[in-house]
């Protein structure tokens, strides 16, 4: 394509602009008179036709005279030190990490040990397995929510299904969250997930149901519904703890001693950057 | 601190890139068939929502002869592809009169049968939901068959003035799409109107 | 032929302003043409900015006369409409236009003449919505703007209640724009998936690159079927077709549902390039590399899909049943996922980074905290039953300005910040830069924060004045106040372009000491943008060359 130092660019041309304004005569005449929509339609194909000559057989294109490009740009960096000194121009955060599977997996398995402290809350309270299945099913089956305390403590096979799915995504959603941001805290996964993340949830959630669903609202017993969620979060907490850590891309840019263990007790996931390393 | 610097290269896989040509092809398609979807589900909204008549099954007559006319130009148009590839341009010509031929012939019944529907059973956008709907949504595809016929036909003619060669047949490829594209639509419409409107 | 036409340097001092004239009409360079983009945005900007003025000066005090109700209801219509589509999708494309074949090392778009086209029927488009003013119920008639909201809503737009043009106008106008849209949108889906230099994979592409292809995507899929719907509108207005006439048997929801279908993901469509530029802007001024690039992309992919499933949540009010009000109340709250995965991503880049508060960092960061809050009160109004008390009312209106505005505008205005050097050669004044930014800032939160009040207490959107006993009038004159500062603020910064560009500092190539392609061409880019088209072989070119003993290469 190059020729020389000449470059081959298409070559200007105004049929695209006349086709433009032909199009917009042509609809103009709706608004106005059908005269302006003749004239449209006339500019259309003219510059149809020359669009068209412009780029059959070939495309019409000139050849631009090219100066050599400047990038010989030195970096300040090399000049300036913005970091503490080090071999290297570049900090090093996370090492290790987790993947977005763990906390996926995390979000399954908590999910399946919230049921247990809930239904021990269904059976202390109301004795009966089904209550705090149905008050989940109750966000999804609106008329639920006035129904008797007895409705509540039978099983139902709708509500069944409902908590299911409910209960299936949102543990999923949250896991995924979850997994979203263990990248950034590596460190104490149970501290993390299993007390940090479920309080702030449901603080959350307890602010803004009120609003939601007034009714559910005052079914709920916040005493039973926080241990549940830390039942969730210390499970997915201690499930992501048992999954290996894998290594970020920044791993291989550690010394050839650390990699191979032989300094293993150098604190990887320390913030400070390879020149903690040395 | 080093100003002239030495990329270290390490030798690149061989680069290749899609052809622009059918990639917006591709896109233009994606975008045609959000304009038909919203016709299709305002069509099938709208069935039996008519106030007065006439109905669908009182003035409709499935068109199969026109169906296999412009199902089977998909065919002629791709040999037409074909056969331009491997530089044979007068066959390709051929192929190219049969497709024009026959989405002809498909454009011929769309226009007898509005006729018919105008003239005979006073059918009209006006006339009621079904009128609105059915002229917008056949309409709608009928006028991509004659930019199809257009740009088909326009090819067929520089063939024959014989300033088509081998160097065109990704271009051919990309309008062949869009007949391919246009085709599957009817398939569509056809369904929709003359089967489950029915 | 015109094969051989050799272009000298610097040919244009010694030219008339006709070969200006011929130049910037003619072009097929990307760059102009995003150039031409942006200018038309900020002249649009500029324009709906003032109704915005001419609004809040009608609202400022209980029982105002400043304009009558018509004159009102032209101007929120025609302020909507211009934001939406003469401003924000034009700035957009603007800098897509300009950016991605420069960051992805080509030398021009895919199609140069199609993106000729597609900026100037967008732009007559623009011209033709204003024409109405002077000729809206056909040219015989007194002339009037379109006045029926910017979603238009069936039946208002029934040629009973709406007669001569002024809603043919609108539709119009819209149309041809969407043309232009889907034009430029297919023009960046080509580029990117075949223009690409070599090296740049699609796992090496710039963020703003990725985003710009999820955009030009969701064009598809949104323009079009409003796209389809106008047309639709025009077959009841002009052919006396039934589709939204409720006196046939049409229905007005079916509008609703396929505005919408639009709607929500064209917000989204404004909100994803303001993202791109975040991407690019908030990892150089944190000196590090943006942080998880591979939940990025796909948190933005998954934004794409998301967003065109939530539509109805603007439709809360109308009664459809309590199935669909949980399915999109839910799926509303689901596309908080993947944002605050962005969110914490970048929470995360500016963690441990060396934090440079240029103007552009400055706006990206306000931009963060903004959009955050705006997000907040968006899932307040996913939850249908709130919704039905502040739907149509004034929270609302809060609720998207301060995406609008403070999330999209700021990201827009730290664009400048950051591209300016590059595009004209000059940089901006940092001082100048400073007072627009902090008189922007407390402008916005005057106007915006304070704007939910009133909506708590009941004020609805869209009436023209209020009595006084309602004890909305200290909220709207707070408001209405703030509108001021930002004005200011805005004609502070036209001045810093226009200043900076006759006596702004010299930039260089690369002024930020970035790392995407862009910066490694001269400032102003040559109309080839490079003499060789480059090679690349990580996420950041520029470090590698920068840094040749240790390359990112070895990293990724
Ligand atoms: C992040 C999550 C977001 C959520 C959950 C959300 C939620 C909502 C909801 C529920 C409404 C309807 C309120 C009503 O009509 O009563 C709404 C309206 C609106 N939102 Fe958002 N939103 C979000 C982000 C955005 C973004 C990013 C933008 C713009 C770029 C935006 C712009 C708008 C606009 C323009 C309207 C009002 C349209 C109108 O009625 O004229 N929103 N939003
Ligand atoms: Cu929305």
């Amino acid at each position: 394509m190059e020729r020389e130092n000449k470059i081959h660019m298409p070559l200007p041309t105004a049929w695209p602009m006349a086709l433009a304004l032909g199009v917009a005569l042509l609809v103009t005449g709706m608004v106005t008179s059908p005269g302006v929509s003749l004239l449209g339609l006339l500019l259309m194909l003219l510059s149809a036709i020359g669009w068209f000559r412009n780029v059959l057989p070939v495309e019409a294109h000139e050849y631009v005279e090219a100066e050599p490009d400047p990038m010989q740009v030195p970096s300040f960096r090399s000049s300036i030190e913005y970091l503490p000194a080090g071999p290297m121009h570049r900090k090093m955060i996370p090492v290790e990490t987790f993947q977005f599977t763990t906390g996926l997996r995390g979000g399954i398995a908590g999910g399946i040990a919230m049921i247990v402290p809930a239904t021990i809350f269904s059976l202390l309270k109301y004795h009966s397995l089904w209550y705090a299945m149905n008050l989940m099913a109750a966000g999804g089956f609106v008329s639920w929510a006035e129904q008797s305390d007895q409705f509540l403590a039978q099983f139902h096979i709708e509500g069944f299904l409902a908590a299911l799915a409910i209960h299936t995504v949102s543990s999923l959603l949250v896991g995924l969250l979850y997994g979203a941001m263990l990248p950034m805290f590596p460190r104490w996964p149970i501290l993390t997930a299993g007390f940090i993340a479920p309080l702030l949830w449901t603080g959350l959630l307890s602010s803004v149901l009120g609003i939601v669903s007034p009714i559910l609202n005052a079914r709920i017993d916040w005493w039973w519904f926080v241990p549940s969620q830390i039942a969730f979060g210390l499970v997915a907490g201690f499930v992501v703890n048992l999954h290996a850590k894998v290594r970020t891309s920044q791993f291989q840019a550690l010394p050839f001693a650390v990699r191979a263990g032989i300094h293993a007790n150098e604190p990887l996931d320390e913030a400070g950057g390879p020149e903690s390393l040395k | 601190m080093s100003t002239a610097v030495a990329i270290p290269h390490q030798p690149i896989e061989e680069w290749k890139l899609p052809s622009r040509g059918i990639v917006g092809m591709a896109c233009l398609i994606i975008a045609e068939s959000a304009i038909f979807i919203i016709f299709v589900v305002a069509y099938l909204f709208y069935i039996g929502k008519s106030l007065t008549g006439p109905t669908p099954r009182e003035v409709l007559e499935i068109p199969w002869f026109a169906t296999v006319c412009l199902l089977s130009s998909s065919i002629t148009v791709h040999f037409a592809v074909q056969s331009l590839r491997s530089a044979k341009v007068n066959l390709c010509a051929a192929w190219l009169a049969a497709t024009v031929l026959l989405g002809g012939i498909f454009i011929a019944a769309t226009a007898m049968e509005w006729y018919d529907l105008i003239y005979h059973y006073g059918l009209t956008v006006r006339t009621n939901l079904f009128g609105t709907t059915f002229y917008s949504l056949v309409g709608l595809h009928a006028s991509h068959v004659i930019v199809g016929l257009l740009m088909l036909g326009l090819t067929l003619i520089f063939a024959l003035m014989g300033k088509v060669n081998q160097h065109h047949a990704e271009r051919l490829e990309v309008i062949s799409i869009y007949w391919h594209f246009v085709d599957a639509v009817w398939v569509v419409v056809f369904t929709v109107v003359y089967i489950v409107g029915r | 032929m015109a094969t051989q036409t050799q272009v000298t340097v610097n040919p244009a001092l010694e030219r008339g302003w006709l070969y200006h004239v011929q130049d910037w009409v003619t072009t097929v360079d990307h760059k102009k043409i995003g150039l031409m983009y942006i200018a038309y945005a900020l002249i649009f900007l500029v324009i709906a900015g003032v109704e915005a003025i001419l609004m809040r000066i009608q609202l400022l005090v209980p029982n105002n006369n400043f304009v009558s109700p018509e004159v009102f209801n032209r101007l929120f219509t025609m302020h909507g409409t211009t934001m939406v589509f003469f401003v924000g999708m034009p700035i957009l494309f603007g800098f897509g236009n300009y950016l991605v074949p420069l960051m992805i090392g080509a030398r021009d778009m895919a199609f140069p003449r199609l993106n000729a086209f597609s900026f100037w029927v967008s732009a007559f488009g623009g011209l033709l919505l204003y024409f109405s003013y002077f000729a809206g119920s056909g040219l015989y008639g007194a002339g009037t703007a379109p006045d029926v909201g910017w979603f238009a809503y069936a039946p208002l737009t029934a040629r009973v209640f709406s007669p001569g043009h002024s809603t043919d106008y609108w539709t119009l106008s819209i149309l041809i724009s969407g043309i232009g849209n889907i034009g430029t949108a297919l023009n960046i889906v080509a580029t990117t998936l075949c223009m690409r230099c070599p090296g740049m994979k699609l796992s090496r592409m710039p963020l703003l690159v990725w985003l710009y292809l999820v955009v030009s995507g969701l064009v598809f899929v949104t323009i079009s079927p409003l796209t389809a719907a106008q047309i639709m509108l025009l077959i009841d207005r002009y052919l006396g077709g039934h589709f939204f006439d409720t006196q046939a048997g049409g229905s007005a929801v079916l509008w609703m549902h396929f505005f919408w279908i639009f709607g929500h993901p064209e917000v989204y469509i404004l909100v994803l390039p303001a993202f791109a530029f975040a991407n690019e802007i908030i990892p150089v001024f944190s000196r590090k590399a943006v942080f998880g690039y591979p939940a990025m992309v796909a948190a933005s992919i998954g934004i794409g899909f998301i967003s065109l499933s939530v539509w109805a949540h603007h439709m809360f009010t109308v009664g459809m049943g309590p199935g669909p009000n949980a399915f999109f109340t839910f799926s509303t709250m689901v596309i908080s996922v993947p944002t605050g995965i962005k969110i914490f991503n970048w929470l995360a880049t500016l963690w441990g980074g060396n934090i440079h508060f240029t103007t552009a960092m400055k706006f990206a960061i306000g931009f963060l905290f903004q959009f955050l809050v705006a997000g907040l009160t968006g899932i307040m109004l996913s939850v249908s039953p709130f919704d039905w008390q502040l739907a149509g009312s004034y929270f609302l209106v809060a609720h998207f300005h301060y995406v609008l505005v403070g999330a999209i505008l700021f990201m827009i205005f730290s664009a400048f910040y950051y591209w300016y050097p590059k595009i004209t050669g000059r940089m901006l004044s940092e001082k100048l830069g400073s007072w627009h930014f902090w008189l922007f800032l407390i402008g916005f939160h005057l106007t915006f924060d304070f704007m939910h009040i009133p909506g708590i207490l009941g004020m609805p959107r869209r009436i023209y004045t209020y009595e006084a006993d309602r004890g909305w009038a200290i909220w709207n004159m707070i408001v209405s106040s703030g509108a001021f500062f930002q004005a200011v603020a805005t004609l502070i910064f036209v001045w810093n372009l226009v200043a900076s560009y006759f006596k702004g500092e010299k930039a260089g190539p690369d002024p930020w000491d970035a790392w995407t392609l862009e910066w490694s061409t001269s400032s102003p880019p040559p109309s080839y943008n490079f003499a060789t088209i480059p090679t690349v072989e990580s996420r950041r070119p520029l470090w590698d060359r920068k840094h040749p003993e240790e390359p990112d290469a070895h990293y990724e």
